[in-house]
């Protein structure tokens, strides 16, 4: 009897702690090392602007006025409605849809893309003027935070597009799809960045 | 999220300026970071320190910058 009840208070015990265990990072553990990376370095980057401005409140208001603005907010519903394409992937393919997976991840390539062509045709009217990361120091900042941030959307593009080429080849199920969610935390990821950088640069004033 | 993006467009098209207005648009960044955070990258129901490190990350930047604009008032 004895032995019962301790069985039975070990077995419930167990239960809720198993119940009450934080879920794993979505995702490859090594891409969320990457990911607090790149979030440290922007947020380096960030600060770098903010800090400068503050010695350079006029410049940075009188050439912050040159950005394009519609650009800019265009590309934000962009990437917010990429990252939602990436989202419904990763619920099609926990829902064993893998056909579904793989046409939301080319949704979500078809938003980087867009991203890609509305930020280049925003540098062609830069580069066009003559504006280049030497011009002054607001440009520089703009230049290297944007490219930057440019370069990272490339990457998100790549292992997006890696991930719906293994989907298509059958790599993942509903039992397996960890890759699926690794690509969904870095595009993610993108979003974030972007979600921070769009007001600092273009708005904030 | 679309309307707090079209907001913070409004704010810059309409030319609003003042720490009033640089609250309202790093409240709204951190907001819709925070959705992103917890929704988007489902990080809800993770480790507690993994929701410190990224809620940290995005609301310690989101102060830091509002004390840098504040500085320069």
């Amino acid at each position: 009897m004895f032995t019962f009840i301790y069985s039975l208070k070990y077995s419930i015990v167990t239960t809720i702690q198993i119940e009450q265990e934080p879920k794993l990072l979505p995702g490859d553990f090594a891409i969320w090392m990457f990911i607090f990376m790149e979030l440290l370095v922007f947020a380096i980057a960030f600060l770098s602007y903010a800090i400068v401005r503050v010695q350079n409140v006029e410049m940075f208001n009188e050439y912050q006025l040159t950005l394009n603005r519609e650009l800019g907010a265009a590309n934000t519903l962009i990437l917010i409605t990429s990252s939602y394409f990436v989202i419904r992937a990763v619920h099609a393919i926990k829902g064993n849809n893998i056909k579904g997976c793989i046409v939301w991840l080319y949704a979500a390539l078809g938003g980087g893309s867009a991203f890609l062509i509305l930020k280049s045709m925003e540098y062609y009217d830069k580069f066009s003027q003559g504006i280049s990361l030497s011009t002054n120091t607001f440009y520089m900042f703009y230049l290297s935070l944007t490219m930057f941030h440019f370069l990272h959307v490339i990457l998100g593009m790549i292992i997006l597009l890696a991930v719906a080429i293994k989907a298509q080849r059958g790599a993942y199920s509903a039992q397996d799809h960890i890759g699926v969610e690794t690509g969904a935390s870095y595009w993610h990821m993108v979003d974030l960045v972007w979600i921070i950088l769009f007001p600092l640069v273009y708005i904030i004033r | 999220m679309l309307l707090l993006t079209l907001s913070t467009y409004a704010m810059g098209k309409l030319g609003f300026s003042g720490i009033a207005v640089v609250f309202f648009l790093l409240l709204t960044a951190a907001l819709k970071g925070t959705f992103i955070i917890r929704d988007f990258m489902e990080l809800r129901d993770v480790s507690l320190l993994w929701r410190v490190i990224m809620y940290g990350w995005l609301w310690i930047i989101c102060l830091a910058i509002a004390i840098t604009y504040i500085i320069s008032l």
